[in-house]
């Protein structure tokens, strides 16, 4: 019983705790801050007024914002959900020389920091005149190691009696994929695609490093500069608000998979 | 495998190696391609460029050790280190007490747990802008910010925090640790679930009670997990910069100049690439040397199952 008190006091105490960071936001976004700057409770809104939105959609910067964002994501999201399904494949049940070889280069390649590569590749995409393109964010992100790490895993441990079964029946490989293995790997590639959705739209290192035309900023430096601009709680947080609801949306419907490609990656 | 050593016609069996391979050369090639030039060539490019001095316009000069050398007598990114370090003690271990604490909450069979497991895990799928913002205003340094005016009422005068050099560090701590918590709860949780019931079954008709079966069952045979998420944040913690750029600028007096930090001034402020290159080297060597003591240390704890 007295566990059971504990328990729940943390449970709650700590929800509490995790939920208010963005119960603030939302609450802010609402909020017509200029006059109640010295009250720690200024996020509550007595008043609800929607000119925070309407002061950042203004002058369409926003709005511009968030459509380079949707198209350096959507665009390596999709890439990535095949290439690492078809190289998940390759590397779990093709034979062919140098398999092991190079699925170990790749794997050890994860431990270079994207620190390091961030320098060349700045270099590089000057001489390509990649800067202030979508080039820059979109090709580097077209397929990634731990996607096809993981759709490898999770093949390996699915029988090969199908896979043989449609060899005895004529198939080709590439209809072997299509009708056997793509399939099956519905869930795993979805994990790669949630993973993928979540690290390019937050992403904030490379587009700081590869833009500097506010017009080309995704959302997250578009904010980083409001942030240091604007000064005003109450549009900071519409900026916020705009910009979770799509990581939210996909968090909402693709749960299971992030927990469970998460704890896939980490575990064998 | 294709039947081996048959004696057909070349063409015949490059017919049957593309019927049964097609999908290996039509993708691997243009991947291998693809990590070349932009993983194999980039890392051997900063390799290269350590040695150069590189010029924003005209051809980079030849300059040897000299950003190398240069790197040992910087006090700068010897702090920068230091913050580095001090980070990570500040970021590590609450990471991962917290990770625990959630998974034992949600792994306890407590009314909704799947509703809380997401709201756990919700900042880890939300951008560091966001939150940052939000931390920025909550940790004010004034009698408006919320965190003082909570403190207030338990008697402490209101503190400066992100102004303050020995606070900055730890509120930027703060916000990692919020924002991976989630995380380290997943594992944990996986971990508490592959525990075998009849473990706690046997404690329990032995007389342990609750504190003593966790210290005793439950926390050691967690032992892989608390390595695993000890690793993983670890090198993290190594590569932090969103919050300091956010939020402090690295300041106040360099307080929270991490490495990453100080190598993105170094290259993209100050357009001293070679020297970021270096920097950006040193941070490789640490986090080859963590990675290579995961590899050793679960190489040897595969070996006891």
């Amino acid at each position: 019983m007295l566990k059971k008190v504990i328990t729940y006091t943390a449970l709650f105490i700590l929800g509490f705790c995790f939920l208010l960071p963005f119960v603030i936001m939302i609450l802010g976004s609402f909020k017509d801050v200029e006059f109640a700057q010295l009250d720690p409770l200024f996020w509550i809104p007595d008043e609800p007024t929607l000119k925070n939105y309407l002061y950042i959609m203004r002058d369409g910067l926003f709005v511009r914002w968030i459509l380079n964002s949707v198209i350096i994501t959507i665009i390596p999201v999709a890439s990535q959900m095949i290439f690492c399904a078809v190289l998940g494949y390759i590397f779990a049940k093709k034979q062919f020389p140098g398999r092991e070889a190079i699925f170990w280069t790749f794997m050890a390649v994860i431990m270079i920091p994207q620190q390091l590569l961030i320098i060349p590749k700045f270099i590089m995409f000057s001489d390509f005149g990649w800067i202030n393109t979508y080039w820059a964010l979109i090709v580097p992100e077209l397929w990634g190691i731990m996607g096809v790490f993981l759709v490898r895993q999770f093949l390996q441990n699915i029988p090969n009696d199908l896979e043989e079964a449609a060899y005895i029946d004529g198939a080709n490989d590439i209809q072997i994929f299509m009708k056997v293995i793509l399939p099956l790997s519905v869930p795993v590639v979805a994990t790669v695609g949630t993973f993928s959705f979540i690290s390019n739209w937050n992403d904030l290192f490379q587009p700081l490093i590869y833009l500097t035309q506010e017009k080309m900023f995704p959302v997250t430096l578009g904010l980083a500069s409001m942030l240091g601009k604007e000064g005003n709680f109450g549009i900071e947080m519409a900026g916020s608000t705009v910009s979770f609801i799509p990581t939210f949306l996909i968090f909402l419907f693709f749960q299971r998979y992030f927990t469970e490609g998460i704890q896939m990656s980490g575990l064998k | 495998m294709t039947s081996k050593k048959t004696k057909l016609p070349f063409g015949e069996r490059v017919k049957r190696e593309w019927n049964r391979n097609a999908i290996v050369y039509i993708f691997l090639i243009p991947v291998l391609i693809h990590f070349v030039v932009f993983q194999v060539y980039p890392f051997l490019l900063s390799f290269y460029l350590t040695f150069m001095d590189w010029k924003v316009i005209g051809d980079p000069e030849f300059v040897g050790l000299k950003h190398w050398q240069y790197f040992l007598t910087d006090k700068l990114a010897w702090k920068a280190l230091w913050n580095t370090v001090m980070f990570s003690v500040y970021y590590i271990l609450p990471t991962m007490a917290l990770g625990l604490i959630l998974a034992l909450i949600i792994n306890s069979g407590v009314k909704s747990a799947r509703f809380f497991k997401g709201v756990f895990f919700l900042p880890v799928v939300t951008s560091f802008v966001i939150i940052a913002g939000i931390w920025g205003w909550l940790f004010r340094g004034t009698d408006a910010g919320l965190i003082n005016y909570i403190i207030s009422f338990v008697g402490i005068e209101p503190q400066l925090f992100l102004s303050n050099s020995s606070q900055a560090l730890a509120v930027l701590a703060g916000l990692s640790i919020f924002k991976v918590g989630g995380s380290t709860m997943i594992y944990y949780f996986a971990g508490l679930q592959s525990i075998d019931k009849q473990l706690y079954e046997a404690a329990r008709i032995d007389g342990a009670s609750a504190m003593e079966i966790f210290w005793k069952v439950t926390f050691p045979l967690l032992r892989p997990i608390h390595f695993y998420v000890a690793i993983t944040t670890t090198i993290g913690s190594f590569q932090i910069f969103d919050s300091a750029y956010l939020l402090t600028g690295g300041g106040p007096n360099y307080a929270t100049t991490t490495i990453v930090y100080y190598l993105y001034e170094q290259g993209f402020t100050g357009l001293n690439l070679s020297y970021a290159a270096v920097l950006s080297y040193v941070l490789f060597a640490i986090i080859l040397v963590i990675s290579l003591i995961q590899r050793k240390y679960l190489g040897q704890e595969s070996k006891h199952y």
